[in-house]
């Protein structure tokens, strides 16, 4: 049956109203259990408690000293594992042979836990940011060698025979064809590799580590120090979620200018 | 005798998307279709004639007007007297062809004898030997077929058919379009077909019901005056032709102004 | 654009040989540059494995880590294929809910891992609860953005035909929606393992956690490696039943 499109207007503003009453109630729960008292405050720290400690937090040298750590680890872990996924999805993808051969193997891969093999990193890296970085490229590294294949083996033969009938070199169909028509998959490969190398170096972090941001969730934990333990976490999901929005603006950006 | 469908002056108004203004599709139509007929609606894209269909049928509420099946008004789906048949099939892709079939007359209110039925309407179009199959594995022109069949097996004295052929190749089409005027010819089902194609519109049709562009009004209605069953050697005949041409002629100026519209439309937009 | 000089290498050729060159590539290198106290070669790893499964404690531990992933799962799919239909079946709800499903989507979940230890305890219901959460999102995404493609020709040609509401929940939405949790399942296997050795290895007192501590500080590498072996194998395991499950119950879909 038919909906009037007025309808749809008329749903937004209900939407929008939900919305926001989810996040009151949320908010309005959060008070109402710890002021209550109903839950243990180990659990579940007063919002208050959360953001005295977010104050104490932010600014400090420990505070510097973790977030510098894991950014500097994430960063030169994401430059790997960048830098090798579209290197090795670029090889494998142009190649239907390769691709048949390899794409497989690494996709089982990419579904096990990876996490699994992080103990093996500690032992040979040792505690310090190396075990993470490694941990990181290597999480990071599927997803986007995973996009790159899929880019560039998809791209319809049909373009590339055609190219090939005008007299197309090999740089030329490159340059016209392969990387316009694999760039909107790289990108999005590339972006959820970010965000999975840096969830895997948090992980890393959180696991063993002796600094970085991960660790000092894990340390706030260990010394009972929830409202602490809750600013770090809220500075992380806040992070993340800004980090999401710039990363998809970009990628739109970038997928339009070609 | 009454007719089996009158259309009594149905327009047809869609509001518009975000303050754009709103659409008239149907413009005060009425018609009136005999029992027994084979009626087609040709006009150009746009012009309404799926929307008339699924108003006759009692799937849309028309704007204003008013629609009668024989002598009951048309408030919503008659699934006893009217059984559509859609461009793409509509088995449902998780059951086989006689479970699909099973599952429609369940639909309709209807349990016994499902299983002699189906199959006899199987047969009719010769797909008995793929009851078992799932939809995924049968070409399109076996699942237009069978869509054909489960309106048959529908058993319903009316059939409204939109573009039901438009996805299939030349050949099949011709194949499937002599199995309906047989159908027609054998059982005096009435039956309403919505087409493009004018060679189709002329082969098939006992009325050529020539729309215009939108707003939909009807243009003109042409006779054929060829009995049912038609074979496919109708085409060869220079009747076939008159007819022909002289839809196109009608044709021609509302597929021209609809081309019109769509470059006026694509102007302000982009202006 | 390949030429075929002489009878070409096939990829399955390819893919099987760089493995075993792989592997071979291990066993050398351990054998001649690794320290033995962090490194070991294939061979000693697969002949130690046995030694490994005779300890009843770490046959209990790895038991015990492969129930919590098969109790997760299946509690992430009940649940998830609920709420998503909960959400998706109507267009107010999936307008209202669904973007809250896709911000959680993307954050990184294990820094709530030591707040989830806290409140669960050291023990197996930590980690289904972790992997629970892992793998509940997926299948709320999976099955709210299957709910949309539920065909409208599909849905008029039933009310043509004189479906009631029930008959078409029964006949057309519910295999549509079951379909759409189905696809999702793989994904959802994979996140909720992920989840569950997550908090198994953050654990160092009990479970698989425990025993990669140990065996790496008493430098048993060969042990180390032979649990982590056990541990992905399982988990390929786990992944490749979830897929026979899934193309045992979309035969309908291959053409």
């Amino acid at each position: 049956m038919l909906t009037p499109a007025n309808a749809e207007l008329r749903q937004t503003s209900i939407v929008r109203a939900i919305q926001l009453a989810v996040v009151v109630a949320v908010f309005a729960i959060w008070v109402g259990l710890t002021s209550s008292h109903a839950v243990n405050a180990l659990f579940l720290p007063a919002p208050l408690a959360v953001v005295g400690a977010l104050s104490r937090l932010i600014g400090t040298s420990g505070f510097w000293g973790a977030v510098g750590v894991t950014t500097f680890t994430t960063a030169i872990a994401y430059a790997i594992a960048s830098t090798a996924g579209v290197v090795c999805g670029f090889f494998i993808g142009r190649s239907p042979r390769l691709t048949t051969a390899y794409r497989p193997v690494l996709s089982g891969l990419f579904a096990i836990p990876l996490t699994l093999f992080f103990p093996l990193f500690v032992v040979m890296f040792g505690l310090g940011p190396s075990s993470k970085i490694a941990f990181g490229a290597l999480y990071g590294f599927f997803p986007i060698v995973l996009n790159t294949i899929a880019g560039f083996s998809g791209i319809d033969r049909l373009f590339l025979r055609s190219a090939q009938s005008q007299g197309a070199t090999r740089v030329q169909m490159l340059r016209y064809i392969f990387v316009p028509g694999a760039w909107p998959i790289v990108l999005t490969g590339l972006r959820i590799g970010f965000f999975i190398t840096f969830a895997s170096v948090l992980g890393g972090e959180t696991l063993s580590s002796a600094s970085g941001v991960g660790h000092a969730i894990a340390h706030e934990g260990d010394l009972l120090e929830s409202p602490a333990m809750f600013a770090w976490i809220a500075i992380v999901l806040s992070v993340t979620i800004v980090l999401n929005l710039v990363l998809s603006v970009v990628e739109k950006r970038a997928v339009r200018s070609t | 005798m009454p007719p089996a469908i009158v259309v009594d002056r149905v327009s047809q108004l869609f509001p518009g998307a975000n303050g754009a203004p709103d659409a008239r599709a149907l413009d005060e139509v009425s018609l009136e279709i005999k029992r027994g007929e084979f009626v087609c609606l040709l006009g150009p894209s746009g012009c309404g004639k799926s929307t008339l269909l699924n108003i006759i049928g009692g799937l849309l509420a028309p704007s204003s007007g008013s629609v009668k099946i024989g002598e009951t008004v048309v408030r919503g789906p008659l699934p006893s007297d009217v059984a559509f048949v859609f461009q793409e099939s509509t088995l449902l892709p998780w059951y086989t062809v006689l479970e699909n079939f099973r599952v429609s007359l369940e639909f309709q209110g209807r349990t016994d004898g499902w299983r002699e039925h189906s199959m006899a309407a199987l047969t009719e179009v010769g797909m008995q030997g793929f009851a078992g199959y799932y939809p995924s594995q049968l070409s399109i022109g076996m699942k237009q077929r069978i869509n054909m069949a489960r309106g048959i097996a529908l058993d319903t004295a009316i059939l409204l058919m939109d573009e039901p052929f438009a996805a299939l190749d030349e050949q099949t089409r011709l194949v499937l379009g002599e199995d309906l005027s047989v159908l027609l010819a054998r059982t005096g089902k009435t039956i309403v077909f919505v087409t493009h194609s004018l060679s189709e519109a002329v082969l098939l049709a006992d009325r050529i019901v020539v729309m215009t562009a939108r707003p939909g009004k009807i243009k003109s209605i042409i006779a054929v005056g060829e009995p049912h069953p038609r074979s496919p050697d109708f085409m060869l005949q220079p009747h076939f032709s008159e007819i022909r041409n002289q839809c196109y002629e009608l044709l021609r100026d509302e597929i021209r102004s609809t081309v019109d519209a769509m470059r006026e439309a694509r102007d302000a937009h982009t202006g | 654009m390949q030429s075929v000089a002489r009878r070409p290498l096939s990829a399955t050729a390819i893919r099987w040989w760089t493995i075993a060159g792989l592997i071979a590539l291990w066993e050398v290198a351990a054998r001649l540059f690794g320290d033995p106290s962090f490194v070991a070669p294939p061979s000693r790893v697969l002949l130690g494995l046995p030694g490994l499964f005779a300890d009843p404690k770490v046959a209990a531990a790895i038991g015990m880590a492969g129930l919590e992933m098969v109790i997760a799962f299946m509690l992430a799919v009940i649940v998830g294929a609920i709420v998503g239909v909960a959400i998706g079946i109507t267009m107010l709800g999936r307008r209202s809910f669904f973007p809250f499903v896709l911000l959680m989507w993307g954050l990184p979940q294990v820094v709530v891992l030591p707040l989830v230890i806290l409140i669960f305890g050291l023990g197996p219901v930590s980690r289904v609860a972790f992997g629970f959460t892992h793998g509940v999102l997926p299948v709320i995404v999976t099955t709210v953005t299957g709910m949309r493609s539920v065909s409208p020709l599909l849905l008029s040609s039933a009310r043509s035909m004189g479906a009631s509401q029930a008959q078409i929940l029964r006949h057309i939405i519910f295999p549509t929606m079951v379909a759409t949790v189905f696809t999702g399942l793989r994904l959802a296997m994979s996140l909720t393992l992920l989840g569950v050795v997550l908090a198994e290895l953050f654990v160092s007192s009990n479970g698989i956690g425990n025993y990669t501590q140990i065996f790496a500080e008493t430098f048993h590498p060969d042990k180390l490696y032979g649990l982590i072996l056990v541990l992905a194998v399982t988990a390929v395991i786990l992944n490749e039943l979830v897929g026979l499950v899934e193309k045992r119950f979309s035969r309908w879909k291959e053409g």
